[in-house]
């Protein structure tokens, strides 16, 4: 029986091309209703890991339970329960907001489609956008559309790769209360970043990847904690990618 | 409604917002148009000289011999729709398999899809199908312009047998078109950049269209492009007689030629016969292998790769 009290384990989970590890061994628990901030330089395995939680890459090795799903063994149930913001979204060009959001609802089988996308469009405020092509739009409507892709079916869990890249001060603001609105409705939220102001406004737990290894999981209070200054989370983030880079 | 219409009716959606893709059946559809023409205006030309001819005979008490038009297959009139349906219609289909997945995997969907609860074998049906009942439509069109044409032609008697064997052309060559689109889409699915899935298609459509003719049939590349029998004798050497054993099966382009030339009545006299069977037979094995292509790079599709995100 899956554990309900957490959203995402994963166990020896790992991902290697050839001769090269991409992901070692990777072993990881999120409990339920966590804002989850994943750190890591560029090229750390950052989006590698998503990718395999989300089904969109086969694991070498190891397993994860996902939202209660099993990685392996029930891939459909898996991709039913997560929603998925990749990190440079851009959709159908050609295809309203209504219309490209009206596709993804009917592939996650929602049967009261058009009302969900209109709930959905409502709570991110992108209304005004519905009947709008968006080839049109900037990069921050795209990543409030592709928000919305990601949210309209309910998942319990959301992963977010980079959610912020690109956007501006104004946007990234909107994006953290948004984050912060669908977590207080009890979804929790795994964040790809390496914003750090970002991860010590939002977070409630992190953890740090380095060349493929986790070098760090915890709770942010105890980061704060262990530091003891305002500027902890760089201090972890710069002492562990240190003491990788020495190792 | 199931995963594999949801992705077949979103796939048509995109298809007809490509400007390319419709750019290339307007292409396919005009020059269907031009062929139905071309074959009224070469029979009214006929009709118009025999008519004076006759009329000639008559008042000076010659006999006067049968309409020429009357001699042969009405359908051979229509045969220039062959042609474009092995050159035109075939690279239409290429562009159609092609954007069918590119088009996706330049709008950075593919990893979004792939994250829905959607299985890989709806979402190649539903790529396949949508393939399918665009290479149908385009079809459709090209034979309500053939039947119309046929329809007003003067002099032109079609018999039921013979509507059929129209019917069977169009059915014949949808399954040619489509080979080439299931091609195309399972390159497109297994090479991530743009040039690369729409080059290894269009290759294989131009080695098959005019390089294996020339080699195993002695047929000159010309004929491809040209409703006239490009045949001259095979070179009677071991090397030519090993490549057309070895590689006639795969000519598809002959064997389309072959089998829709006997079907609208044109076929050569001087064409030796390979019965019905053989070449049909070779046809339905390269679908068959199309289909399977097009289905194994569809599951073994990478989501991540070429995307905006790679």
């Amino acid at each position: 029986m899956p554990d309900q009290s957490l959203a995402l384990s994963v166990r020896g989970l790992t991902k290697r091309y050839g001769d090269t590890t991409v992901l070692h061994p990777l072993t990881l628990d999120i409990p339920d209703g966590e804002v989850f901030g994943f750190l890591g330089h560029n090229g750390a395995g950052k989006t590698t890991t998503i990718r395999l939680l989300t089904t969109l890459l086969p694991p070498s090795g190891g397993t994860a339970e996902v939202a209660g799903h099993d990685l392996r063994t029930d891939p459909l149930g898996l991709r039913g329960a997560i929603g998925y913001l990749p990190e440079n979204v851009r959709l159908y060009d050609r295809f309203t907001t209504r219309e490209n959001l009206m596709f993804f609802a009917r592939l996650s089988g929602l049967s009261d489609a058009a009302d969900r996308v209109g709930r959905t469009m409502a709570f991110l405020g992108i209304e005004p956008l519905a009947e709008r092509r968006v080839g049109t739009f900037s990069k921050g409507m795209r990543q409030r559309v592709g928000l919305a892709q990601a949210i309209l079916h309910d998942p319990s869990l959301l992963f977010l790769d980079e959610p912020t890249s690109g956007l501006d001060p104004m946007g990234v603001r909107l994006l953290r209360d948004i984050i912060e609105q669908l977590n207080a409705r009890g979804m929790t939220i795994f964040m790809n970043t390496h914003l750090l102001s970002e991860v010590s406004r939002t977070c409630s737990s992190i953890a740090v990847l380095a060349h493929g290894k986790l070098v760090f999981q915890g709770q942010m209070d105890a980061v704060t904690e262990r530091y003891g200054d305002d500027r902890a989370l760089e201090a972890l983030y710069l002492g562990v990618g240190e003491q990788e880079s020495a190792a | 409604m199931t995963g594999a219409r949801i992705i077949c009716t979103q796939s048509l959606a995109t298809l007809v917002r490509e400007r390319t893709v419709l750019l290339v059946i307007a292409l396919f559809s005009l020059m269907v148009l031009v062929s139905a023409w071309l074959g009224w205006s070469a029979t009214h030309t006929v009709n118009t000289i025999y008519s004076d001819a006759a009329a000639y005979l008559t008042s000076v008490g010659e006999p006067v011999p049968p309409n020429p038009v009357s001699l042969g297959s009405p359908l051979a009139v229509l045969r220039n729709v062959t042609v474009y349906v092995g050159l035109i219609g075939t690279f239409a289909a290429i562009v159609i398999g092609q954007r069918l997945i590119e088009g996706d995997r330049r709008a950075g969907v593919l990893p979004l899809i792939g994250a829905r609860p959607l299985s890989r074998a709806s979402f190649a049906r539903g790529k396949i199908a949508a393939l399918c009942l665009s290479t149908t439509a385009m079809m459709i069109t090209a034979a309500t312009v053939s039947a119309l044409t046929l329809a007003v032609l003067p002099g032109a008697h079609v018999t039921g047998a013979e509507w059929g064997r129209l019917a069977a052309f169009f059915l014949l060559a949808w399954g040619y078109m489509t080979l080439f689109g299931l091609v195309a889409l399972g390159a497109a699915a297994r090479i991530s950049t743009m040039a690369g899935g729409l080059l290894a298609a269009t290759v294989l459509w131009l080695a098959v269209t005019f390089v294996l003719p020339a080699i195993t049939g002695n047929v000159n590349p010309t004929a491809a492009i040209n409703p006239i029998s490009g045949l001259a004798v095979a070179p009677d050497t071991p090397l030519f007689t090993q490549l057309g054993f070895w590689l006639g099966p795969i000519s598809l382009s002959e064997h389309f030629n072959y089998l829709s030339a006997g079907l609208m009545g044109y076929r050569p006299d001087a064409l030796a016969p390979r019965g019905l069977v053989a070449p049909l037979a070779c046809l339905v094995a390269g679908f068959i292998a199309a289909g399977g292509f097009a289905v194994v790079s569809c599951l073994t599709l990478d989501p991540n790769a070429g995307g905006p995100d790679a």
